[in-house]
């Protein structure tokens, strides 16, 4: 998952904490071996490595598939599991970068005829990508697996359980005496000296929040900020998005998305999840 | 491009998406919801309550609770409620040395109480049904009204009742102040009819051929009924965050017939035998009123709630009630987020200016009175437990159990003759038995 990842479990009874956090921890492995598209031996390898054949998938990847599916109708194609190649043109570096890595037009062009979620068919047995398409679970899959985890731990336990993989969190309910969790979400500018100790502290008694946006990953060209959200219709990151958007939903895989598809609205994205009656933190 | 944000239900959807994804398909059963509220959900409570006094009556109770809150913030709830009353009531009359004969209120039969027995008549059977809607709903900022109506029905007793309810907040809903109205209309009709006032009940052979004509003078009809209008004032005030406060001022009038008609007096000569029973007579109309104040305070786990009423009326009873619970959560070790809620109540009244434990022969008859204890100076305690916890899905079930004493006390009458050696004031104890659960 390339981020810190953690259980927390309220109890004293250490026993059960090493079966939960061995549990999750196989269960989150096991997400990341399938869905990973870095992972040679992955599904998502072996689907982006046979674009134009039809793969077997079974019932876990349909489901995603389905969710993946309705997010590309609810942004109007603003989101896209396709939309991965164009990574190939943007590279997002680190700060000192970020005038030096703007992509031509052209090589845009070159790329987006292999995006497009439309140009994908899929059934409950199997899934074809038109050739030179790649799929990515990035954008679903960390939250998804942080579900999953809630889902096991409340299966072994009633103790208050937290699961967090790299700030994608989610808990099982309340702490005893239905004292809340207090999360904490870094704040953006950690390289800077002056707002180190800006964290937010969020408390949480039910259901879970998530972060999209990185506050590290960015472009600026003509005083414009281009975040590493990218539209998948024009290839080109969203302009004036915030930096990071956490919305606070029941299910985690809910608040990341949410989360995403608002900093898909760019200048709009808080008056997008205003709307939708989102809570949610957003960091310009 | 088409702006998302025209979609208005991305949140539903995805909802719905996220839970069919991880197979959480019920959204009704949807453990963690973060989303403020949950409109279009019907939430119920359904309660089971036994309630049994030594040697008197056993009342069973189910409630059936359902509550709908709309995302328009509207709230339907809906209430039924049907209880079965079996067992024996005290008739009024005064305990004797001597085996005491009375007739049933239904004109049919007679029953003999032991000496030194309080005369109970055990023919109470009864079933009620109650059924209550209400309907609440904000109407601008700051303002909610709310109207309901009432239907209860028994064997002989039926009551028709509307309501009616306005808060207002303010002071960043800090303060709330509040005004209700209430009217009831409540028609009686017992089997046998209602008795004369101060009548004396007739008994003797009920076989024989003239018993009926003999029992029906003693009638004055088979139906009255009675009207009530309650109007209720409240203001609650958020004292900090750990305190809140109400209070609310009463005022009831009841119009009608006001009389228990299964009540009898003894009348005693100068020994204190009894010569007669008459059947007991009460003023036509009442006037009550109410002062209530009412704290809750949040300690860092716990919540004490202790309030305070004080009612006087216009036959002279005043009464004092102190009520106190203690919430005291047990975190999850005996059971999902347990708690255990002591409860202590104290009541006392005075006598109404009518209430009599007996009249004396030869004696000049009042305008009124009434031997029920109901009515007398009494002092009552209740001391309950309640243990709650979160079952499957969140819901909650809950146990209570509580004692009620009843202590009738002398409110300065003079025992002559063999009444000194009876109770004339005996105590009734109960236990409440209640089961609640949540969904």
């Amino acid at each position: 998952m390339a981020s810190p990842c953690e259980v927390i479990i309220q109890t004293t009874d250490k026993a059960l904490a090493l079966i939960i956090g061995n549990r999750v921890t196989k269960e989150v492995w096991r997400i990341e071996d399938k869905y990973n598209r870095y992972n040679q031996d992955s599904l998502c390898t072996l689907i982006n490595n046979n674009a134009g054949k039809p793969i077997a998938i079974d019932e876990e990847t349909y489901q995603l598939l389905v969710f993946a599916d309705q997010c590309y109708q609810l942004s109007d194609g603003l989101f896209d599991i396709s939309s991965g190649v164009l990574r190939k043109v943007w590279r997002f570096q680190g700060r000192n970068e970020h005038y030096a890595k703007f992509p031509s037009q052209t090589s845009i062009n070159t790329v987006l005829p292999y995006v497009g979620w439309h140009k994908i068919h899929f059934d409950r047995q199997q899934i074809t990508l038109a050739r030179g398409m790649e799929i990515d679970f990035g954008g679903i899959g960390k939250e998804y697996a942080v579900d999953r985890s809630i889902i096991l731990a409340k299966q072994l336990t009633e103790q208050p359980v937290l699961v967090n993989l790299g700030g994608d969190l989610a808990v099982s309910g309340p702490r005893y005496n239905n004292e809340t969790w207090q999360v904490a979400i870094e704040h953006p500018d950690v390289d800077s000296h002056i707002n180190q100790n800006a964290d937010m502290i969020i408390s949480l008694k039910s259901g879970a929040l998530a972060t999209s946006g990185d506050a590290k990953r960015f472009l600026i060209k003509d005083n414009i900020r281009y975040g590493h959200i990218l539209n998948a219709k024009t290839g080109w990151p969203i302009a004036n998005a915030p930096r990071s958007i956490t919305a606070v939903a029941p299910q985690c895989i809910q608040a990341g998305i949410l989360a995403t598809l608002a900093l898909l609205q760019g200048s709009n994205a808080e008056q997008f999840l205003t709307e939708q009656e989102i809570k949610f933190w957003s960091r310009r | 491009m088409k702006n998302i944000t025209e979609k208005p239900n991305i949140k539903a959807v995805l909802t719905i998406a996220a839970a069919t994804l991880l197979g959480t398909n019920s959204l009704a059963h949807a453990e963690s919801n973060t989303f403020e509220t949950e409109p279009d959900e019907w939430k119920f409570d359904t309660a089971i309550l036994y309630y049994s006094e030594a040697d008197r009556v056993s009342a069973g109770e189910a409630i059936f609770n359902a509550q709908k809150t709309f995302d328009t913030e509207e709230i339907l709830n809906l209430k039924l409620t049907i209880d079965t009353l079996t067992g024996a009531s005290a008739n009024g009359a005064v305990a004797q040395p001597t085996v005491q004969t009375f007739t049933r209120p239904s004109g049919n039969g007679q029953y003999q109480i032991a000496p030194a027995e309080t005369p109970l008549d055990d023919t109470f059977r009864d079933t009620r049904v109650q059924l209550n809607a209400q309907w609440t709903q904000p109407i601008a900022p700051d303002y909610t009204a709310s109207g309901g109506l009432h239907l209860s029905k028994e064997y002989d007793y039926l009551s028709l009742g509307i309501n009616g309810n306005i808060a207002v907040d303010f002071d960043r809903k800090n303060s709330t102040f509040s005004a209700g109205f209430s009217y009831f209309k409540d028609t009686f009709s017992p089997e046998g009819g209602l008795p004369q006032a101060f009548s004396s009940m007739l008994i003797g052979d009920s076989n024989a051929d003239s018993w009926d004509d003999d029992f029906s003078a003693t009638r004055i009809g088979s139906e009255d009924d009675k009207t009530t209008v309650d109007i209720l004032l409240g203001f609650t005030q958020v004292i900090n965050r750990r305190m809140l406060m109400q209070f609310n001022y009463s005022y009831s009038t009841v119009d009608g017939y006001l009389t228990d008609p299964f009540k009898v007096l003894s009348v005693v000569n100068n020994n204190g035998e009894a010569q007669d029973y008459i059947y007991e007579s009460r003023p036509d109309s009442r006037v009550k009123q109410s002062v209530f104040a009412q704290s809750l305070y949040h300690f860092d786990t716990t919540v004490l709630d202790v309030s305070y009423r004080y009612m006087w009326d216009d036959w002279k009873i005043k009464s004092h009630t102190i009520d106190s619970r203690f919430r005291i959560p047990l975190g999850d070790s005996f059971g999902k987020e347990s708690y255990l809620q002591p409860h202590f109540r104290f009541y006392q009244q005075s006598a109404a200016d009518f209430y009599q434990p007996f009249l004396i022969d030869n004696e000049s008859i009042p305008a009124f009175a009434s031997a029920d204890y109901r009515i007398g100076e009494m002092t009552a305690y209740t001391v309950g437990l309640k243990y709650g916890m979160l079952v499957n899905n969140g819901h909650e079930l809950s146990f209570r159990i509580e004692y009620y004493s009843q202590r009738p006390t002398d409110a300065g009458f003079d025992e002559i003759g063999v009444l000194k050696s009876v109770d004339l004031y005996p105590s009734v104890d109960a236990v409440i038995a209640q089961v609640t659960y949540s969904f």
